[in-house]
């Protein structure tokens, strides 16, 4: 069948201590895990962080999902490494190291590049973690609990069903179409495509509102939810545990940024230099030529 | 305690931008426990007059309604459809449509948990109305890895969680294969004969209607224009071919057999009836009329 | 009369795994109805997808016209065989009927007199003059179906493929449909119909073929198939009830053989009476 390009970012079953922790404590390390990530660009700290994230992937038990994210995402973060180095988002005074071609490769572009897929791999890795152990249900029915509406944890929901569905739906159109002798590429495929996928994924809410409708949704009053959600006394150290070390963390990172700035230090051999940034680039547009060819089918 | 469970007065509503009303003057009682068809050629206002047993019509669709509904004494001109869910349960012609959740589970939640059921409650219900479909041991499954019969089954049995006193079926059955057909209409049989449940469905198969309903209404440009058990209604084939309805296959032999002299006291509208109705007509000879 | 569609131990098998169809065997002449029967799942749809490219067989090879179609694309095969989808709604697009008549010999690659012609020859056969400057999704269903229909007949090619045509409509509709179907059998068109619509089979198909569990457990002519109860039984389908009926009386009185439609079960049961 002609391309299926399905996100692989969703919630995988299991009984991991990871599965079992409330979800708000999750949350808290994942937003958590943002913050001090991009609080410095220091390499050391960035990859010791995402060790360590990686560490918790394993355990967990969700490696093998986690593959599958990494695999659509190394290659779009290996292009900061490119971008970075030949444009660095750094105050100047920039030292240039290496010409390749019409470019010029500056350090502070490679520490800026390097720093840059480090955070975003460490942010990836404790986002995964949360994503892939909680159900959406059930982080919505906990955010319900402290105040969030109702309608949110449904249109998450939702929302997600309607992902594979309306996937499904393209499938079944493109083939529709090409029965009519469209050529599968190319602007002249993307209305007669794109025009019934809409038009169907609205008749389609259309009907779930009614049907929704007639199931008391919008009812006004308590709402109850299937789903139970009860936070035990070691969910609340996991949270407190994961609220103390961001903020620890972000205080230690932004007192010693001036000694953890290796931006000067760090020099790499140009031969590296050179051959990060062309590997970065040639792994960066492989993926992407991958991908097309893919959803080509 | 009266035994009518809706009553339509004079419904007449017209949906904004056309010409003409979906429905003129409609006058109806549906009694408690009663199974009724509503029959009619395409665009008759059958789907209108499903819709405005629950409040969908005039709630959620735009046009002008004049006349009444009342279900179970409640008046659906002032009440939200959400406050008449637990009373109307109302099933949709396209059964992939009507889910949007990712285990059975909790499709069949959703509903209790707008009316703020307790949990306890929940799983009780849930339980006691996958039985009643037939889809018991099946509450982790996606709904989209469902048969077209099962997922339109766990719409009945969303709506029947809801412990209403009338299902109102739209053409339940449309988009079913044989089997799957056959699965929801006995569902709805079952519903109605086991259960007493006041069963309203809008439906082409004919020849299933001739052995389930009780109470046939025919509905053509609006207005009803026939009323009254399967057979006085399927008997009467001309007018039903007339405004393109079909009959049972089995009445419209018997029917054809009277166009060419031979007479029958009554018209067949099922199988059954049909084997003892010709086999006596084939054992006595020739009767003409 | 040659076999424009030919299976020879044809299988598929998903990426998944799942082996859709096994061992098909299948000659279609040209100019048969051919009906194919089976509950979902019983593998006709991924059969029929064979017929225009839209699969690939992973066993056995396909020939429609005598062209494999293992290394053809779907292009090239619809100029062969239309595919016309159960839900309308997944091929109309376009702004007019007009457009989406046009759309299919325009794909084709065909000169802009042509192209009118095919259209003008196509409303007539549809009768869709009166709603040619209509947007298809302002259309009542039945009326969708039609267009649809329509649009593939547009690209003329000799083997339709219709996907539960009368499915989903009311009488009137399903008539119109089954209209345009005996027209096109009166062509010589050759017609593959995938549906469960049994009095439409038993009208209008010359073969049926059964399918259960991704495999074909029959082949007959409507009359032998519905008199086997047997596999009526397993693929849990239904004779239509006139069928029915003159099947039960045959037993006991009829004496004939079993009768297809209203107008045959009137005909023998007179003659029972008046001889």
């Amino acid at each position: 069948m002609a391309g299926e390009v399905t996100i692989p970012v969703a919630y995988v079953r299991g009984t991991s201590w990871f599965h079992k922790l409330h979800p708000i404590p999750k949350l808290i390390w994942a937003i958590g895990a943002l913050v001090l990530a991009f609080s410095t660009r220091n390499p050391l700290f960035l990859s010791c962080f995402f060790l360590f994230g990686f560490l918790l992937i394993i355990l967990a038990g969700i490696l093998n999902n986690y593959l599958k994210v990494l695999l659509i995402l190394l290659p779009i973060s290996l292009s900061f490494i490119v971008l970075q180095s030949l444009a660095p988002a750094f105050p100047r005074p920039w030292i240039s190291i290496a010409e390749l071609g019409p470019f010029t490769i500056y350090q502070e572009g490679i520490y800026s590049g390097i720093s840059l897929f480090l955070r975003c791999l460490a942010a990836v890795n404790f986002a995964s973690l949360m994503i892939l152990t909680t159900h959406p249900s059930d982080l919505f029915t906990a955010l319900n609990r402290i105040g969030m509406p109702h309608h949110a944890n449904f249109m998450v929901s939702t929302s997600l069903q309607l992902i594979p569905i309306v996937q499904r739906e393209f499938i079944i159109i493109m083939s529709a179409q090409r029965s009519r002798g469209m050529k599968a590429t190319g602007f002249s495929a993307a209305i007669p495509c794109i025009v019934p996928v809409f038009a169907g994924t609205i008749e389609r809410i259309q009907q779930l509102s009614l049907s929704l409708a007639s199931r008391a949704f919008g009812s006004k009053g308590l709402k109850t939810n299937i789903r139970e959600i009860e936070a035990s006394l070691k969910d609340y150290v996991a949270g407190i545990i994961g609220l103390g070390f961001t903020i620890a963390g972000t205080w230690y990172l932004i007192y010693y940024r001036v000694q953890l700035d290796w931006s000067e230090d760090a020099l790499l051999p140009i031969w590296l230099s050179k051959a990060l940034v062309v590997g970065s680039a040639l792994i960066f547009i492989g993926t992407i030529l991958h991908f097309w060819r893919k959803a080509k089918g | 305690m009266t035994k009518e469970i809706i009553q339509i007065e004079n419904l007449t509503y017209q949906y904004a931008h056309t010409d003409k009303p979906a429905l003129v003057d409609i006058n109806l009682s549906i009694n408690k426990g009663e199974y009724l068809a509503i029959i009619g050629p395409c665009g008759a206002g059958k789907t209108s007059l499903a819709l405005s047993l629950n409040g969908i019509v005039p709630h959620m669709t735009v046009g002008e309604m004049r006349g009444k509904v009342l279900v179970d004494g409640i008046d659906t001109t002032q009440t939200q459809v959400r406050d008449l869910a637990h009373i109307v349960g109302m099933v949709f012609d396209n059964p992939e449509y009507q889910l949007s959740q990712s285990t059975v589970l909790s499709e069949m939640a959703i509903g209790l948990e707008n009316i703020g059921i307790p949990r306890d409650e929940m799983l009780k219900r849930i339980v006691v109305a996958l039985e009643i479909v037939g889809l018991s041991g099946l509450e982790e499954r996606s709904p989209l890895a469902l048969s077209g019969g099962q997922q339109q089954r766990l719409a009945i049995a969303a709506a029947l969680s809801m412990y209403p006193k009338v299902l109102v079926l739209d053409e339940p059955t449309s988009n079913l294969d044989p089997m799957g057909k056959e699965e929801v209409f006995a569902v709805t049989a079952r519903l109605n004969q086991e259960k007493q449940m006041t069963v309203v469905i809008v439906e082409h198969e004919v020849e299933v209607i001739a052995s389930y309903a009780d109470r046939v209404i025919v509905l053509d440009k609006g207005q009803i224009v026939n009323s009254g058990n399967v057979n006085d209604i399927f008997s009467d084939i001309d007018s039903l071919d007339g405004i393109g309805v079909r009959s049972p296959q089995v009445t419209a032999i018997a029917s054809g057999l009277e166009k060419k002299g031979y007479h029958f006291e009554n018209l067949p509208v099922t199988l059954d009836g049909a084997d003892a109705t010709f086999s006596d007509w084939l054992k006595q000879g020739k009767a003409l009329a | 009369m040659s076999n424009i569609i030919e299976c020879i131990n044809l299988s598929h098998v998903y990426p998944e795994g799942f082996t859709a169809i096994k061992g098909i065997n299948l000659k279609v002449k040209e100019g048969e109805v051919v009906a194919i029967l089976g509950q979902n799942g019983s593998g006709k749809t991924t059969l029929v997808k064979h017929f225009n490219g839209l699969l690939k067989p992973t066993n056995g090879t396909v020939s429609i016209n005598g062209i494999d179609t293992a290394k053809q694309t779907v292009f090239n095969l619809s100029r062969y065989a239309g595919y016309v989808f159960q839900n309308p709604n997944h091929q109309l697009f376009a702004t007019s009927v007009l457009a989406e008549l046009e759309f299919g010999p325009k794909n084709q690659g065909l000169a802009n007199d042509e192209i009118e012609a095919r259209v003008k020859e196509t409303a007539d056969f549809f009768q869709l003059h009166s709603i040619i400057n209509e947007h298809p999704l302002r259309l009542s269903f039945p009326l969708r179906k039609i267009v649809a229909m329509a649009s593939i007949f547009a690209m003329q090619p000799s083997i339709f493929i219709l996907d539960e045509p009368t499915t989903g409509q009311d009488h009137g509709g399903a008539e119109k449909i089954r209209k345009f179907l005996r027209k096109l059998q009166d062509d010589e068109k050759t017609v593959i119909l995938v549906t469960h619509d049994m009095p439409l089979v038993a009208e209008i198909a010359d073969r049926v073929i059964a399918m259960w569990s991704s495999e074909i457990i029959s082949t007959a002519n409507p009359r032998e198939f519905f008199f086997d109860l047997k596999t009526m039984e397993k693929t849990k389908l239904q004779q239509p009830q006139a069928t029915a009926l003159s099947h039960r009386l045959q037993k006991r009185v009829l004496n004939e053989g079993i009768t297809l439609t209203v107008q045959e079960t009137i005909k023998a049961l007179e003659k029972v009476v008046n001889p």
